[in-house]
């Protein structure tokens, strides 16, 4: 559609001076990329988690064992 | 009749394919039959200590009781690029907190973590305590032993007859003679039962036992590195740098080992001078040339003082040695993210880290991120989804909901975005960020009493980060309170000193200030 095309202009002023005020806007915190994690860690964490894991199974256990003589 | 195995055999086959419960348990049949199968005995505290064995050279936790007794600073205010406790000391030009976040400790985020890098360096004691406990900042433990006493006294309690060794009952002196035995015995003390001090008196004893074995067969046995390492790396764990620092240096004096290298920049990474760490790597590096765990170790010095071009260097050294480095390539990937190349940290994630077969949240999220940027948004989102599924904790969600708000903003869908980031504290109610980017939201909106609440939370939650500061201040002056604007600018200042809008919003401030 070439008569829309022709209808619209851009203006761009050749003569004179060209100021912006500059307004402080609000800045966003920035998008993370995650880090990943070491082999190390990894580990690390699934060790904690299977020994947390264990307790609990232990205590629930010692628990039963209470609740039984009754 | 099926031929059974010798059991003694079996629990060897068990160890070598990793299978260390069944082989402990071999063991322990097979030393109930005759307690004094010193093959077994050996055998079952080796697969003991493989089940917790933590690769020593990365376990660096420093706690608040380390950071705050600290007896081994020489100066207080170290000289810049001295000091790896001074975020702000590298003439290297790091990343302006403007394009890249920062951690609670004042440096830029990092492409790959460590045990070591999880627990920045605070300031202050106030500020230690005060950081919320979540996996992503920088709170330290609150002592660097806790979490070895922990997983050893998991290990005690899943055992109903009580420890295996019982180590006030073993006489060192004599398991120190008999060198196939006192090896498995270290390590097993050392990584499972995670007794330092009797590990250090065995080596006193040790060290007697050698006196003796020295005076019978010349100074043979004077000259085993291996030993020297290991008393090293116990002083290491009871604080004592500068002996362990004399014990990895005589090590090193008999035997060129990397690790020992390792170890002893470690013992200068603590003691706070990474200049002597690095000459160290370096002269490693003239006997092993090309070792990629100095080239690594390197790399993460230079990065940890903010100086990310060098570090980048380095990283692409190591990428020349071992070209499946995930550190290196999340490193390098992640500078060219905030370098404003998306493109290429896109090139690095996919075509290196996901064809090698990294697959988890964070990477996903990664991809996401870079596609986004780079302008291929048919990957986006479902990069994001399968990020979401793989989430493995509230934290890991919530991370990759707020940026996938990044996304909505981005696309300008504000509702979506606002919904992203309300999921986001869902999950994870410590995110300042989050916080500080629904208060921008909420002030496009026109909900200032609700922007101002926002930003006073996230302000106190991340005191480190400038965004809120910064937009509290913009608010304030617009509201018309000059006061708290001052003070949040002020603040804003202290945590990115170079930022020119805060230092505009000042100078107007002053100037305000100065015609009442």
């Amino acid at each position: 559609m070439p008569e829309v095309k022709s209808s619209f202009r851009e203006v761009l002023p050749k003569q004179g001076q060209l100021s912006v005020e500059d307004i402080p806007t609000l800045v966003l915190c920035k998008p993370k990329l995650l880090p990943l994690k070491s082999v190390t860690l990894e580990k690390l964490e699934k060790m904690q988690r299977e020994a947390q894991e264990a307790i609990r199974q232990q205590e629930a256990m010692q628990r039963e064992q209470q609740h039984e003589p009754k | 009749m099926a031929v059974t195995m010798d059991p003694l055999f079996l629990a060897w086959s068990y160890f070598r394919r990793r299978k260390f419960q069944q082989c402990s348990d071999v063991c322990s049949k097979i030393l109930q039959d005759s307690p004094y199968d010193q093959a077994a005995w050996s055998l079952k505290t080796r697969a003991l200590t493989e089940t917790v064995y933590i690769d020593e050279v990365d376990v660096d936790q420093e706690g608040i009781a380390e950071i705050m007794l600290d007896e081994s600073a020489i100066a207080q205010v170290a000289r810049p690029g001295t000091s790896l406790r001074i975020p702000g000391t590298s003439q290297g030009g790091g990343p302006s907190p403007a394009v890249r976040p920062v951690t609670q400790s004042g440096r830029p985020i990092t492409g790959f973590v460590r045990p070591s890098t999880q627990s920045g360096r605070p300031g202050t004691m106030e500020q230690a305590i005060r950081t919320p406990r979540t996996a992503h900042t920088a709170r330290p433990v609150s002592s660097s032993s806790g979490r070895f006493v922990r997983l050893g006294t998991a290990s005690m309690l899943t055992n109903p007859d009580g420890p295996f060794i019982n180590l006030s009952r073993l006489n060192l002196a004599k398991y120190a003679q008999k060198p196939n035995l006192s090896k498995t015995l270290f390590e097993y003390i050392f990584h499972h039962e995670n007794d330092i001090k009797n590990v250090s008196t065995q080596f006193i004893s040790k060290t007697h036992a050698l006196d003796l074995a020295a005076m019978a067969t010349e100074h043979a046995q004077f000259k085993d590195w291996w030993w020297k390492v290991q008393l090293g790396k116990c002083y290491y764990r009871l604080g004592l740098y500068r002996e362990a620092e004399k014990q990895f240096r005589s090590a090193l004096n008999h035997q060129e080992v990397v690790d020992t290298y390792l170890y002893l920049a470690k013992v200068y990474q603590r003691l706070d001078q990474p200049i002597t760490a690095l000459t160290l790597f370096k002269q490693g590096l003239d006997h092993f040339p090309g070792e990629v765990t100095l080239l690594t170790g390197i790399a993460r010095i230079h990065e940890e003082m903010n100086n990310v071009t060098s570090a980048t260097e380095y990283y692409k050294d190591v990428l020349k040695q071992d070209n499946t480095h995930v550190e290196a390539i999340a490193c390098i990937g992640s500078n060219h993210f905030y370098g404003d190349q998306p493109e290429i940290a896109l090139r690095f994630y996919r075509s290196r880290l996901l064809q090698m077969g990294v697959y988890n949240c964070q990477l996903y999220n990664n991809l996401g991120l870079c596609c986004f940027y780079a302008q291929q948004y048919d990957m986006t989102l479902s990069s994001f989804e399968r990020a979401l599924s793989l989430a493995a904790s509230d934290e890991e969600t919530a991370d990759v909901w707020y940026n996938l708000g990044h996304v909505a903003v981005g696309i300008g869908d504000l509702t979506l975005a606002y919904q992203c980031f309300k999921l986001t504290l869902a999950n994870n109610n410590d995110h300042a960020e989050a916080y500080n980017n629904l208060a921008v939201l909420e002030l496009r909106r026109g909900r200032i009493e609700q922007a101002k609440a926002f930003l006073q939370t996230a302000c106190s939650i991340a005191p480190h980060m400038y965004e809120p500061h910064f937009n509290m201040a913009t608010l304030s002056e617009k509201v018309g309170d000059l006061q708290s604007s001052y003070m949040a600018a002020q603040k804003s200042e202290d945590a990115f000193p170079e930022h020119v809008d805060t230092q505009q919003i000042l100078k107007n401030l002053r100037q305000h200030f100065a015609v009442l």
